[in-house]
């Protein structure tokens, strides 16, 4: 089993945070994982990639240019990935999503943990993990941060999607 | 090394607990993206650092405190390391166990952040001397520990200065580290100190012409009985390999994967990865090389021709078999790169 995800949005947009709580979940499960980020020399606003492999073996190298499902978060990512835009890929567009939180009057600067939710929903459909292990991932991160509610709102949004 | 049996951890910290295991004292240095996660880590956990004004006062940071009988060590890349070298150069002048852990990046000089395989011909002869160093190419997160282990063993014992090489790719990645496949080995010694108050004359300059000659010629002979013994590679699926695709590091691992995919098509492909780039381990590549199954040789490379070069230089030149090269200079080699170049050379 070889799972690819990559992630491409721009810097601050919380790509390696959804990678990091993704990846650690994963790594608790018993199986392999690689997460290598990929970005400028901006702290913010440049483009912010992380290429995600999860395997029943052990991965040798850890970027990729097919992956399973790429989760676009910005135009600017859209443009990083071209090249990894192939027949065959599941691409996931942050136009429609940013739209949903729109009308649950969520703001979009929680467009990450929705993703997060997707990619839950995703994991535990293919039995890598659950997603009440992300889930407390994810409220040890955010849970005393601000907008806590609307998150813990996305994520679940996300996971029903 | 690790009570728990595997670690989901960043190469920056595999290489900071590979230096720790190795009985490091301090590290010198000057941060650079793709190796300051090496220097603030190591400051994060408490232990003994200096952060220099540049890199050229790590470099000889570093080599005052060996000659003080500490096992010390510098990281850096690109511009960082060409300034390393002046030190470095030192170090191999004196024979002083100096390790670098160097993450490659783009160039020319500053170049990009993350990755590259440009730094081989620096990392190898990056001095005004003749190349006597070790440097080492770690191609998996399990690998770069033990490499990291074996450089300060290997410096420490055979008295040269070593380069652990890797890249951004590497130290950057979070992986998975299985620490029971990892062989625990034991530390060489560090130097004799010197005694407060001892005048010892440690030149690293010679009045006569006559005697740097004699003084290079025997760290020629104590390199080339080092390197018998430090020269490694690896060799994956080469036995009857009509195609036989060298690489090293990171790129070896793309290799690797490319390897399993071409050979379920019926591909007679094998890998040849040298482990040292310096030495390089000549025997075992001419062995694999004059193999006569072996058709045509790819080598597959982030630069343009340096680790080609290498292979030329080293390679027995009675064997004549035809080359094709893969070079992305500054650019990641994907699996899909690896599958395709070959199935192109396999007609």
């Amino acid at each position: 089993m070889r799972y690819k995800i990559l992630l491409a949005g721009d810097g601050g947009q919380g790509i390696q945070l959804m990678a990091d709580i993704i990846s650690k979940t994963v790594f608790q499960a018993d199986l392999y994982i690689t997460s290598v980020s990929n970005y400028g020399l901006e702290q913010r606003g440049g483009a912010s990639l992380n290429y995600l492999q999860i395997s029943d073996k052990p991965i040798g190298y850890p970027k990729f240019r097919k992956p399973d499902l790429l989760i676009v978060m910005s135009k600017q990512g859209r443009q990083r990935t071209e090249q990894n835009q192939l027949p065959g890929v599941e691409t996931l567009n942050f136009e429609y999503y940013n739209g949903i939180l729109e009308k649950e009057n969520i703001k979009s600067q929680s467009l990450n943990v929705l993703f997060i939710g997707i990619l839950a929903k995703i994991l535990k459909e293919k039995k890598i993990c659950n997603e009440k292990e992300i889930f407390v991932l994810l409220e040890k991160r955010l849970g005393k941060k601000t907008n806590w509610e609307e998150n813990k709102r996305a994520f679940e949004i996300g996971y029903s999607k | 090394m690790k009570e728990s049996k595997r670690d989901f951890i960043t190469g920056a910290e595999v290489v900071i607990k590979a230096c720790r295991d190795a009985g490091a004292d301090i590290m010198y240095g000057y941060p650079i993206t793709p190796t300051c996660e090496i220097l603030s880590g190591w400051i994060n956990e408490g232990y003994a650092s200096l952060q220099t004004e540049d890199e050229i006062a790590a470099g000889f940071g570093v080599c005052g405190a060996v000659l003080a009988g500490q096992k010390a060590f510098t990281a850096s890349s690109g511009p960082g390391h060409i300034l390393l070298q002046d030190a470095f150069a030192m170090a191999e002048g004196m024979r002083l166990p100096f390790v670098m852990i160097v993450g490659q990046r783009g160039g020319p000089s500053s170049g990009t952040v993350i990755y590259s395989q440009q730094e081989v011909m620096l990392s190898c002869f990056g001095g005004n001397g003749e190349g006597m160093r070790f440097v080492y190419s770690p191609s998996s997160l399990n690998e770069l520990y033990s490499l990291t282990r074996l450089a300060f063993n290997d410096a420490w014992k055979y008295r040269f200065p070593a380069v652990l090489l890797t890249d951004g790719y590497m130290l950057k990645t979070t992986g998975v580290i299985e620490w029971e496949k990892i062989k625990d080995v034991e530390n060489s010694p560090t130097f004799t100190r010197l005694s407060d108050g001892a005048n010892v004359h440690w030149p690293n300059i010679y009045t006569a012409e006559e005697e740097l000659y004699e003084e290079v010629m025997v760290m020629n002979k104590d390199y080339k009985k080092a390197a018998s013994k430090v020269a490694k590679a690896e060799e994956y699926l080469t036995k009857d390999a009509k195609i036989l695709l060298v690489a090293h590091g990171i790129v070896a691992a793309s290799a690797k994967e490319a390897i399993v995919e071409l050979r379920k098509k019926g591909v007679k492909v094998g890998l040849f990865r040298p482990t040292t780039l310096r030495p390089f381990s000549k025997k075992q590549f001419d062995k694999a090389a004059s193999n006569k199954s072996v058709k045509k040789i790819l080598v597959a490379e982030s630069s343009l021709g340096q680790l080609a070069r290498i292979v030329h230089d080293e390679m027995d030149p009675e064997i004549c078999k035809p080359f094709a090269y893969l070079q992305k200079p500054a650019l990641g080699i994907e699996i899909e790169d690896i599958y395709n170049f070959v199935l192109k050379n396999n007609k």
